[in-house]
């Protein structure tokens, strides 16, 4: 068993102790060692993940990323459901801090304003018109939650398993095929060169021969920058921003550029779905207790 | 006059026309008048059968003059045979009696089936081909065929003139029944099938018509069928036949496997122009002549077989067995005697004997035509066809002698202490049967003619005998218990002098039918105990025979006195009953009677049966003797005399113990019987129901038991699991449900780790 | 392993476990408003996702994929709150435990044990939202003196 795969094993292991721990048990009490299994846990998983382009970029991410999972841990375990859904909204914190250093600003944004500012607030009024007075036993038991834990540490140990073996994998098999496609792309610009340069032989005024060739080096030219580009962009480096990418300026102008661009159709279905909702919850709530809905007369 | 082939066709096709129309027309139109078609085409069949006993006389004349012979072969053969002479053979060759000449006229009316390249010949097959280059294979064919040859013809005519009488006879005895218009469908069914049987030139077709008139016993056994023990009668009746018919369907197997064929007679065949190979002629009015060898598919009785047989025969000696008729001793014994099977089950001898006296619960007309004259003698006219196979297997022959003997002697014995008069009848059929078997045992041609004679005439005075029980049992309202009434001489007088003639033809007293047929076999008998193979055991049977002889009589008579002398007792159910029976029934009483007192004496005199069934081919075969006074020699009166003085002595000890109030001698020498324990044996019939219901039918419940639970419990078992399979399954699988949302989620959650697992590897 | 890739590993991993997270808390808790703020967690995880194969790819589709989970994020916010509504009325409680009837005949029902005995600690009552529209009743004292500004 390789390392890596050990240290897998071991945090996927610690980790489901400590969630196990965690998750509120009727009559358990283990917090402490669970939040130390699952501290435990995390190092080393971050172990694993490897550092980015420069250290601010590794810092703000694990900071953030840090700071974004122990919450989210505790929206899941805390025995008040109020006490949940505050700990959701650092959550939402730290996600759209994420969501910011990817490059997704205007999400980052929509992220704070509509899950924080909207969603979360509605979790909460519901919260209080729904809880009934005292703790309620149904807070401070959780159903199976040895299974419960179990599956989803697993889940999460295989995705992060997937996912490095397959990035791994494929940055070395990416710079493999960057090299051959820039192997490829320059003996291509060669073999137009060649033809372009055969087809300068042969009985043809100067002038002529001499535009030819110069269209033979600027086709070289284009040719040494698409390679150099394709390699780069295989390669990941180069700058992002100097493209038409999402790292680009004006970001939320291109972001909106395509949204009610290409996606136009589907913001127009979203916005009738989001109506949809809206009468359908009113339709839901308004029936009363028995059945009937509200505003009939009563009897 | 009708010509041959449509004499053979009238006769078997009218009685099924008139059971058509009676079945048809029966239940509404004729009703009391059902009776007409039956009788009048039962009575067209006997003309057409005196006409065919006519035309076959003829033709035989006709071959006569024309001086066809059978081959040299044949005329060899009557001088010397292989069957057992008494006397030096220098005796019989220095006879040189005229060849004999047969006569068989045989007409195919349909194929039914035909199998090509069924059989290969082996190259010294009779029929084998001449270029022993070619295979020759031969092709299977069932047609029906019919034969018109002596022995058939007087089949067919003793079974059409009493079938004829009997109908009459019904018209009075069933007259009141509600199934009468069934019962008149039902005769003629079974006259056809008898007919057919007799008449049918190949195996198959024989077995087919023995298992037809095997269902027609059954349903006329059973006819009501709302009383128990009549259906269960003919259950059992059924039942017991049906494992003599299995012994003949494998002793028919064996025939084919050795034969090649199943037919009688040669069938003519035509070569194939383009390949030579032999083509069978089917579809054509075959009259088989002699032919070239290889033009002839050799049948199993076929003149062709016979004619080489002797040859080989007078080569090698007369007691040589072997030849190219069969194809090794051993098996023709099995043949033979899976034969006798099927015969014995068909003509109730033991083993299979026992459901003969059960199948008197049928109408007594039934009894008369089925059990005493006709179906019962299928098996005698089957053994006296196939004679030429017996006689290849000495070992057979003795058996058949053996079982006819034994049953006879057996039969008389059980017969003395019955008290059901149509039973005493039963077992004396029985009996008599034995007779014909004994004297179809010895295995010449006194023998064979002895038997068949021996069935002619029984046929007419037990035919007799049952009709005339059948009238008292009509005039008594169907009590039939000898011990209730008596003295009947007085209140039915045509009756009484009928049955009278009927004794005293069974008992064998001169000049009665009876004792010239008896006396044939105990003559066959008697000489084939003068010296040969076997000497001491025929010996033995011929004394078995004299003492049955001289036991028949006693226990005919004494039904008869018990029955018409006496004080006059008539039972309560009789009332105003007790009279004569009208016309109808005591007409063909009378002309049995005719019959019993002179048809014996009319055709052994002239010499006229056993001449007429002597040009049968089968029996130009055997070494001839003809019965005795043929030869000129002084009439020998040792055996009639025997055999009258057992039957007189019989008749005198019968009167002795029942002509006049002997009740006292007879409760003594009952009860001095039944301390010896003899009585309550023969009164139990020597146990043998019992037997056969511990030994056969008890382990066959258990067995059907045993089928019973395997069907039920591992059967059905078997099918029950194969249910509870998905019950399980779902009960497995239902837990699943209980409700839980999360559970639910939790499921689904699992299910996408495994496929994540699964998948896991594609990645890496 | 590039940078690039590196990033994008990375905002995987975070992901994976946010979903993984919130799917222990979908499975495990009763209360059926924590139930869906797991779910709402779980949408989370998958926009991270999605914004990192965005970023990965230089394409705007993973954001534009985000909006639309955003939106559909809030309708079924909504819908769901409302039907959690709906059945706290029918049973009265937000357990989801009670709602097993749609089982087979012969399966048990949910039996709970007995919760034990809880000590009465203080409660303190939960904030609790005036009626709208009311004026709250605010003692004479803070309307009139403020001990601060």
């Amino acid at each position: 068993m390789t390392g890596p795969q050990a240290t897998l094993i071991l945090a996927t292991a610690l980790g489901a102790v400590g969630m196990w721990q965690l998750l509120p048990r009727a009559g358990a009490r283990g917090k402490l060692l669970g939040a130390a299994c699952l501290a435990v846990a995390l190092g080393l998983w971050a172990s694993r993940m490897p550092l980015l382009a420069d250290w601010v970029q590794s810092g703000l991410f694990f900071i953030l990323a840090g700071v974004t999972i122990v919450a989210a841990v505790a929206t899941v375990t805390m025995r008040n459901p109020v006490y949940c859904a505050i700990w959701f909204g650092m959550t939402l914190l730290g996600t759209a801090g994420l969501l910011l250093l990817a490059g997704a600003e205007f999400l980052a944004v929509a992220t704070i304003v509509v899950y924080a500012g909207a969603i979360l607030v509605t979790f909460l009024f519901v919260l209080m018109l729904a809880q009934t007075e005292g703790r309620a036993w149904y807070d401070r038991s959780a159903w199976e939650a040895l299974v419960s834990a179990v599956a989803g540490i697993v889940i999460v140990g295989l995705l992060s398993v997937t996912t490095s073996g397959v990035l791994l994998a494929k940055g070395d098999k990416a710079a493999e095929r960057a090299a051959a496609k820039r192997v490829a792309a320059e003996r291509a610009a060669a073999e137009r060169a060649a033809a372009i340069a055969a087809e300068g032989k042969g009985d043809r005024p100067a002038a002529e021969r001499v535009l030819a060739a110069e269209r033979v080096l600027a086709e070289l030219r284009k040719a040494a920058e698409r390679a150099a580009a394709i390699a780069a962009a295989a390669e990941g480096k180069g700058d992002r921003q100097a493209d038409d990418g999402v790292l680009a300026e004006h970001h939320v102008a291109r972001f909106g550029a395509e949204l009610f661009g290409r996606h136009l159709i589907a913001i127009e279905v979203a916005g009738t779905l989001l109506l949809a909702a809206l009468v359908g919850a009113a339709a839901i709530v308004s029936q009363t207790r028995d059945g009937r809905t509200s505003g009939e007369d009563s009897p | 006059m009708p010509d041959t082939k449509t004499l053979l066709i009238l006769i078997p096709a009218l009685p099924l026309a008139a059971s058509l129309l009676t079945a048809v027309l029966g239940a509404r139109v004729l009703r009391e008048r059902s009776h007409w078609p039956t009788v009048v085409a039962i009575a067209l069949s006997c003309v057409a059968s005196l006409l065919l006993i006519y035309r076959v006389h003829h033709g035989i004349d006709e071959r006569a003059a024309a001086g066809e012979k059978g081959r040299d072969g044949a005329a060899r053969l009557v001088s010397g045979g292989p069957a057992r002479q008494h006397g030096a053979e220098g005796e019989s060759e220095a006879a040189e009696p005229e060849p004999k000449v047969d006569y068989e006229h045989v007409v195919s009316i349909w194929t039914w089936a035909v199998v090509d390249d069924a059989y290969e010949l082996e190259n010294d097959d009779p029929s084998a081909a001449v270029d022993a280059r070619t295979s020759e294979m031969r092709s299977f064919s069932i047609s029906v065929t019919l034969r018109a040859d002596p022995l058939t013809a007087i089949m067919l005519g003793m079974v059409t003139f009493i079938s004829m009488l009997i109908a009459v006879y019904s018209i009075g005895y069933m007259h009141h029944d509600p199934g009468y218009w069934r019962f008149f469908s039902y005769i003629p069914l079974f006259v056809f099938s008898m007919t057919m049987l007799v008449s049918v030139s190949n195996f198959v077709l024989l077995y087919v018509f023995w298992e037809a008139v095997g269902f027609c016993s059954y349903i006329l056994i059973g006819f009501w069928y709302h009383k128990p023990e009549a259906a269960a009668a003919g259950k059992k009746a059924f039942l017991v036949n049906r494992v003599g018919d299995f012994g003949f369907a494998l002793g028919l197997f064996l025939l084919w496997t050795a034969f090649g064929t199943l037919d009688f007679h040669d069938v003519k065949l035509a070569r194939d122009a383009d390949t030579g190979r032999a083509v069978v002629l089917h579809d054509t009015e075959l009259v088989t002549d002699a032919a070239q060898p290889g033009q002839v598919s050799a049948g199993v009785l076929g003149r062709e077989r016979i004619d080489r047989q002797g040859e080989w025969l007078a080569q090698h000696g007369p007691k040589a067995t072997g030849g190219p008729y069969h194809h090794g001793t051993l098996l023709a014994m099995a043949i033979c005697l899976l034969l006798m099977l099927g015969a014995c089950g068909k003509s109730a001898q033991f083993p299979l004997h026992v459901w003969l006296p059960d199948a008197m619960e049928g109408p007594t007309p039934v009894s008369a035509l089925i059990h005493a004259a006709t179906m019962v003698t299928a098996g005698v006219y089957m053994v006296a066809r196939c004679m030429p196979l017996f006689l290849a297997s000495t070992t057979a022959q003795f058996v058949v002698a053996v079982i006819g003997g034994f049953t006879a002697l057996l039969a008389a014995l059980i017969a003395m202490t019955q008290t059901d008069l149509k039973r005493i009848l039963a077992y004396s059929t029985i009996s008599q049967l034995g007779y014909m078997f004994l004297g179809l045992g010895a295995a010449t041609l006194l023998g064979v003619t002895a038997g068949m004679f021996h069935l002619f005439t029984h046929a007419f005075f037990k035919a007799l005998l049952f009709l005339g029980a059948g009238s008292v049992m009509h005039a008594m309202a169907g009590v039939i218990d000898v011990r209730r009434f008596g003295g009947l001489r007085r209140v039915m007088p045509a009756t009484h002098w009928t049955f009278l003639f009927g004794c005293l033809a069974l008992a064998g007293i001169f000049p009665f039918a009876g004792f010239w047929s008896k006396d044939l076999i105990l003559e066959a008998i008697h000489e084939q105990a003068g010296g040969g193979a076997g000497a001491l055991m025929y010996q033995a049977l011929y004394w078995a025979a004299v003492a049955t002889a001289g036991l028949t009589a006693f226990y005919t008579f004494r039904a008869y006195f018990l029955t018409f002398w006496g004080k006059e007792m008539i039972p309560e159910e009789a009332g105003d009953h007790a009279h004569e029976s009208p016309r109808v029934m005591t007409l063909p009483l009378m002309i049995l009677a005719l019959c019993a007192l002179g048809v014996g004496a009319f055709f052994e005199l002239t010499h006229g049966f056993a001449r007429f069934l002597g040009h049968t081919p089968s029996a130009v075969y055997h070494a001839g003797l003809a019965p005795a006074a043929e030869h000129g020699e002084a009439l020998d009166l040792t055996i009639p005399l025997t055999g009258t003085a057992v039957a007189v002595g019989g008749i005198l000890m019968a009167a002795l113990l029942y002509l006049g109030p002997r009740e006292k001698l007879v409760g003594g020498l009952t009860a001095v019987m039944t301390r010896l324990g003899l009585y309550r044996v023969s009164h139990r019939k020597f146990y043998f129901d019992e037997i056969y219901y511990g030994f056969v039918v008890g382990p066959l419940k258990v067995l059907a038991w045993l089928s019973y639970a395997v069907d039920r419990f591992v059967i059905d078992g078997l099918v029950n699991v194969c249910g509870m399979v998905p019950k399980a399954f779902g009960a497995t699988l239902r837990p699943l449900q209980n409700g839980m949302i999360q559970f639910y989620a939790l499921a689904m959650i699992l299910g996408l780790l495994v496929l994540m697992g699964a998948l896991l590897p594609f990645f890496n | 392993m590039n940078p690039e890739a590196a990033l994008l590993n990375n905002y995987l991993i975070v992901g994976a476990m946010l979903f993984g997270i919130g799917m222990i808390g979908f499975l495990s808790r009763r209360n059926m408003i924590v139930m869906f703020l797991a779910a709402e967690m779980m949408l989370q995880g998958v926009s991270l996702t999605l914004v990192a194969f965005a970023r990965f790819h230089n394409d705007y589709g993973g954001q534009m994929l985000v909006v639309f989970v955003i939106a559909v994020a809030a309708c079924e916010a909504a819908i769901a709150l409302a039907l959690v509504l709906m059945l706290v009325r029918r049973s009265g409680k937000l357990d989801v435990a009670v709602w097993h009837a749609l089982r087979e005949a012969d399966q048990p029902a949910f039996a709970e044990e007995e919760p034990p005995e809880e000590p009465a600690e203080p409660q303190e009552p939960s904030p609790q939202l005036t009626q709208a529209g009311l004026t709250p009743e605010i003692p004479r004292e803070e309307t009139e003196y403020r001990p601060r500004v």
